[in-house]
């Protein structure tokens, strides 16, 4: 969200937006993070948000529409030196839940640890992450490295998280004696921050993670710790895990499309044009996703687009150029629309491919992907196998037998002499196996498919080569290769999976996942005559 | 990767099969020819069980035609041959990974100017505090990883590894972190915490096993790493696990101002497999962009010319070969692997065969004939008469002198002719998109009567054009040189006249038609660019009248090159010492590639194509009838019971091992090497 809000605010931070707008200023510390000097700086500062701290008013304008919720966020954290219950900030992704409570402490300027269930993707890990970052303040400079053990179990976790906590706040306490009225207080409070809480629920593994961060400040008992959690899923979510005090729960509610809008307005170069751009854009997109990222992901190339018409971006548009400008992005806002989390991406990226520097022959269209040429080589017995897999998929079982007579060959049905009623039936029973996506099949019927077809095909293509009077070759269509080996190629590249084994039979199903037009592709690259073979009206 | 050791070993047991080879070479040899072979190889291992390899060798030398030559010193020339091989061998090796990474090359420095201006967009970004642990607030569209998706057109991936292996190097030498996940890394298995081990390893050789993103921060924010991108090389895409790839992506977006870490990605088949894989929310975070490999068509056109036709190499392959070759890349997986593996066979086969074959490096000097003459003073006697008695010696018959090495010098100059015009054609061919492979096919043939395929290319142009597409690759390639525009046919002249420049006889007549053509353009272009726009269709009309006639010059020096000069090799003295052309054989190793186990279903498939082709007109006949249907499925009945009864006396001589439970489609073959 307000993501794009934060900029004007810290000077290092720029947007690609933004960047043309600010000359930069980077701060001396910014400039040179990495050296050894300021490295152990860095270490100092490690509990504290490394940026200036901000005022309440440019905390509150810079997340726009989230005022109630920050001004409940600081009444709960209380002032300073104020213990406080757990918090639990919900709502949904993209949403500012992260950044709320990162300007929250920036403006606060109090030392705290930040987890992201993110990036921490295991337990061990996590518990490192929060031990390292106490301990790099906790720690004497001169001590050197004290606490580099790596702890496995959550029990040693608690007892060295209790240790560290309490080396931190004794730190704290040492450091506002020593340096009195010279520096601002930042009281004694360390806040321990858990991001992204609703993804330690997929950790199977360690079903007892989740109870025990949610009872963390009850088990720890120190007055000094405040816990918040950030989760994109709703508090109910943990209910069942805990036995005890729920934590107070905040709420940051999706966006409204004004909100939105007001988001998007901020740091643009020319208010006029974008909101011109965005009156248009938003609306269709609001109704698709609400998340700012996506959102923003989505309109970057647009608005290059909408711009491109015009020689100079500062101007102010007027009705008919509005509409000039409408006009000519329209084609590709119904596209990206339509493809919006998938192909924009990558449209994206080509169009500044082509106002860049228009070269490099990647230029290719998705439209132009969709052709009926299939791009990749095959093996013809793996397209064979393929098209058996399509056919065993969208075909039932039961009716194998009235495609396929004995010896393989395929029976000609007679279409035109059913009655209206069989034909009906016939619909529906198609449309009810088109409804039930590809079903699963076993390996054997795969490959009585398979000779059925090649076998036909087989003998056709012999024909051909006789009646060429050339006959070159004894091989006839090259289907010599192992075919289990073609299989596995062809699961590999995720053509067919493995279905998980019938438990009657206790063999291996499979199921084929292309659709129908990459399957007529296919037949159409081996001249094979799928349509006959697949059952429908 | 490419060439497995079995391949290598095979070289000192192949006297025999290629021995083997010669008097059975019309029988088409595939699976089944245990059948034929087994009760005498049986009968041979009861008797001869320790010393049984030596003893078999001299059975079949006895049956050999060359069992007198091989008598001789046969321990020498098998060294010298086995050197022959490696010499020419990694010549061969050589030239394809040349030829291989110049066709990457392109497509590598593409990636590469990619990645850093995806490095320089994230840059401009600039970083801060790169130690905490938690997100930059930034926009959104700073939260995502650039992505090159190269699309590698073929669903096998093989090939791919290798050139995937040379971009890390390239792409480390070129001022780059690189790191290659393969899909073992990103499984549900190892989870993420593998993704990010082995990524860190590759980084840090030293690094320990417990590896979070942090670690890989601090890593980066040193001073010697910090001005570089990291790419990060998955090669098979499609294989990776979903769910792993999708948390491995979204964490490093996270990061990803503080760590430019840059994903390129290999996608075997088309753009749906990612769609399929990754969910939308990823795919957001992805910022891609699309590269492709050259099609494994155009790479073998790459390589057939510079390894088959411009050949340094000293070894060739007859038309059958050649054929079978193309067959087996085309409908088989289309690998360059597999198409080397069976070229490496082919040449194994010869080099072991050919009594000869240590002559073949011959080729490649610039005196050729006097180390000839020098090779062939010290040759034996029978090693002589054997040569003088090969079939295409015998044939050719115009031979008054007997000296082999004259001889060996006209194949030569005759086969550099030959090339030279079979790359005039490649030109042609290049421009029509016609498959350089299927020219070279037809233009190696030795029954290629010249005559007869440009015989309709002599009738006036316009009535020929109807019929060109039956008459062959080259006669389109004619057809081409007919159609083709002025100003491209003059940049056609011009590349022949570089492939011709060796050959003087050829020389001349390209540079006489190239002047004819490049001096009323070179003069007159200009003006006539301003004619047409003033006088509009005069001037065009007047051109028009011009264009056909250089066309029709053009097209009539191709075929007089073509008459003159297309020896295919087959037909020319003494090619057999230089000339691989026993494809039975080699049908036969490459089966025999495939390891000890037969899937029943392939075996009784090439069991009946054989059963079948051996009378064509029966089975036509039955296709045709109107009872068709009937005569087939008992047709079918008759084959699979005798496929049976055949596979059971296998079985009973202990040839085979019946199907075990785990694998219940594939029959154990016990004997090897028949």
């Amino acid at each position: 969200m307000a993501k794009d809000g934060v900029i004007p605010l810290s000077p290092g931070r720029k947007t690609r937006s933004s960047s043309q707008l600010l000359p930069s200023k980077p701060s001396p510390q910014n400039v040179y993070p990495f050296s050894s000097q300021t490295q152990s700086q860095e270490l100092f500062h490690c509990l504290y948000s490394s940026e200036e701290p901000i005022s309440l008013a440019t905390l509150i304008s810079s997340l726009p529409r989230r005022k109630p919720q920050i001004l409940e966020i600081l009444r709960l954290v209380g002032s300073l030196n104020s213990p406080m219950f757990p918090l639990l900030i919900y709502g949904g992704p993209s949403n500012g839940k992260t950044i709320s409570i990162l300007q929250i402490f920036r403006y606060l300027n109090r030392p705290f640890v930040y987890a992201g269930c993110r990036t921490c993707y295991a337990p061990r890990i996590l518990f490192d992450s929060v031990l390292r970052q106490l301990l790099l303040h906790g720690r004497n400079p001169i001590k050197g490295n004290s606490g580099t053990k790596r702890c496995e179990k959550p029990s040693e976790f608690i007892d060295l998280l209790r240790i560290a906590l309490v080396q931190a706040i004794n730190a704290l306490r040492e450091k506002n004696l020593k340096s009195g009225s010279e520096e601002v207080d930042r009281g004694e409070m360390i806040y321990l921050i858990f991001d992204n809480f609703e993804l330690l629920r997929s950790w199977d593994k360690n079903s007892n993670i989740v109870p025990l961060l949610l009872r963390i400040h009850e088990i720890l008992k120190i007055p000094e710790v405040g816990i918040i959690y950030i989760s994109s899923s709703t508090p109910d979510a943990y209910y069942l895990c805990t036995g005890s005090i729920e934590p107070i729960t905040i709420y940051f509610p999706d966006y409204t499309l004004e909100d939105l809008h007001g988001i998007f307005m901020r740091n643009q170069l020319n208010p006029k044009l974008y909101s011109s751009f965005l009156s248009v854009v938003l609306k269709p997109f609001f109704r698709v996703t609400r998340r700012v990222d996506e959102l923003s992901v989505a309109f970057q190339p647009l608005f290059q687009k909408y711009c491109k018409p015009l020689v100079d971006r500062s101007v102010v548009p007027d009705e008919a150029m509005k509409r000039k400008l409408f006009d000519n992005l329209q084609p590709y806002l119904t596209v990206s629309l339509n493809d919006l989390f998938m192909v924009l991406s990558w449209t994206s990226h080509q169009i500044k491919q082509e106002g860049d520097h228009q070269k490099k022959g990647i230029r290719k269209s998705n439209r132009k992907e969709a052709s009926n040429e299939l791009d990749f080589h095959m093996s013809m017995s793996a397209k064979y196998l393929l098209l058996s897999a399509f056919i065993a998929s969208r075909n039932s079982a039961t009716l194998d037998a009235s495609l396929f007579d004995s010896s393989g060959g395929l029976i000609n049905r007679k279409r035109n002499k059913n009655s209206q009623m069989s034909m009906d039936r016939k619909d529906s029973m198609a449309e009810e196996i088109l409804l039930k996506g590809p079903g699963s099949f076993p390996l054997e019927r795969l490959l009585a498919i398979f000779q059925c077809i090649t076998s036909v095909t087989e003998s056709m293509v012999e024909e051909e080569k006789y009646e060429n009077g050339a006959a070159i070759e004894s091989e006839s269509v090259g289907l010599t290769s192992d075919v289990l080996l073609q299989l596995s190629t062809l699961c590999n590249a995720n053509f067919i999976c493995k279905s998980g084994s019938c438990p009657l039979e206790g063999s291996t199903r499979y199921r084929c996942t292309i659709d129908e037009e990459m399957a007529v592709r296919v037949a159409k690259s081996i001249n094979f005559p799928l349509s006959s073979y697949l059952y429908r009206r | 990767m490419v060439h497995s050791p079995s391949t290598t070993c095979d070289f000192h047991s192949s006297p025999i099969s290629a021995a083997n080879a010669s008097d059975v070479s019309d029988n088409n040899l595939q699976h089944f020819f245990v059948l034929h072979k087994a009760p005498a190889r049986k009968c041979e291992r009861k008797t001869s069980s320790t010393y049984g390899r030596t003893k078999r060798k001299i059975d079949m030398l006895l049956s050999s035609p060359m069992k007198v030559v091989q008598e001789e010193n046969d321990a020498i020339y098998e060294q010298v041959r086995l050197e022959a091989f490696e010499n020419t061998w990694s010549k061969i090796n050589s030239t394809v990974k040349e030829v291989l990474r110049e066709i990457n090359l392109t497509l590598f420095e593409e990636i590469h100017q990619w990645v850093f201006e995806s490095f320089s967009t994230i840059r401009c970004t600039s970083p801060v505090h790169i130690m905490k642990p938690y997100p930059i607030a930034a926009g959104a569209t700073c939260k995502t990883i650039p992505a090159a998706l190269i699309f590698t057109k073929n669903i096998e991936f093989v090939d791919d590894m290798l050139m995937f292996q040379d971009l890390k190097g390239y792409m480390q030498s070129n001022g780059c972190h690189a790191a290659f996940l393969s899909a073992l890394d990103i499984s549900t298995k190892c989870g993420i915490g593998s993704c990010l081990r082995s990524l860190y390893k590759q980084l840090v050789p030293e690094a320990s096993d417990v590896v979070d993103v942090p670690l890989i921060a601090s890593w980066y924010c040193k001073d010697e790493n910090y001005d570089k991108p990291i790419a990060v090389i998955i090669e098979d895409m499609e294989r990776c696990d979903s769910a792993v790839l999708a948390d491995f992506i979204k964490m490093l977006s996270e990061w990803v101002m503080k760590i430019p870490i840059i994903f390129i990605l290999g996608v075997t088949t088309s753009f749906d497999a990612l769609r399929k894989l990754l969910p939308s929310s990823v795919m957001h975070k992805l910022q891609l962009c699309k590269f492709t490999l050259e099609s494994p068509r155009r790479r073998m056109d790459s390589l057939i010319e510079y390894v088959l036709v411009r050949s340094s190499s000293g070894f060739f392959i007859g038309h059958k070969v050649a054929f079978f070759l193309r067959n087996h890349f085309l409908r088989h997986d289309g690998t360059i692997t597999s198409f080397l593996k069976a070229l490496k066979l082919a040449c194994i086969k010869h080099f072991s065969g050919e009594p000869l074959s240590f002559l073949c490096p011959g080729m490649l000097h610039e005196d050729c004939e006097a180390f000839w003459s020098g090779k062939c003073e010290s040759l034996s006697e029978v090693l002589r008469s054997y040569a003088f008695d090969l079939p295409s010696c015998q044939r050719g018959k115009t031979n008054g002198d007997n000296n082999l090495a004259q001889g060996l010098s006209k194949l030569k100059w005759l086969q550099k002719s030959w090339s030279s015009v079979v790359l005039c054609l490649f030109e042609v061919g290049k421009l029509s998109k016609i498959q350089l492979l299927d020219i070279f096919c037809e233009a190696i043939d030795p029954t290629l009567c010249i005559e007869r395929a440009l015989g309709q290319q002599l009738l006036p142009p316009f009535t020929a054009s109807h019929d060109s597409v039956n008459g062959g690759f080259i006669s389109q390639a004619i057809q081409k040189v007919r159609e083709l525009p002025s100003d491209s046919l003059c940049q056609l002249l011009g590349q022949w006249s570089l492939h011709t420049e060796e050959v003087i006889e050829m020389d001349k007549e390209v540079k006489a038609v190239h002047s004819m053509i490049n001096l009323p353009s070179d003069g007159h272009t200009s003006k006539e660019k301003q004619t047409v726009n003033i006088h509009g269709c005069l001037a065009s009309s007047a051109r028009k009248k011009g264009t056909p006639f250089l066309n029709d010059e053009a097209a009539m020096l191709l075929v007089s090159l073509l008459r003159k000069f297309l020896v295919p090799i087959e037909s020319v003295p003494f090619h057999e010492i230089f000339c691989f052309k026993d494809v039975a054989s080699l049908k036969y190793s490459l089966a025999q590639e495939y390891g000890d186990l037969i899937n029943l279903h392939d075996w009784y498939h090439s069991f009946k194509t054989k059963v079948l082709i051996s009378n064509p007109k029966a089975k036509r006949k039955v296709q045709h009838s109107p009872a068709s249907k009937k005569g087939k499925s008992k047709a079918l009945e008759n084959e699979v019971a005798r496929f049976c009864k055949a596979v059971t006396e296998l079985q009973i001589t202990g040839l085979v091992r019946m199907p075990s439970k785990r694998r219940p489609d594939f029959l154990q073959r016990i004997a090897f090497h028949l």
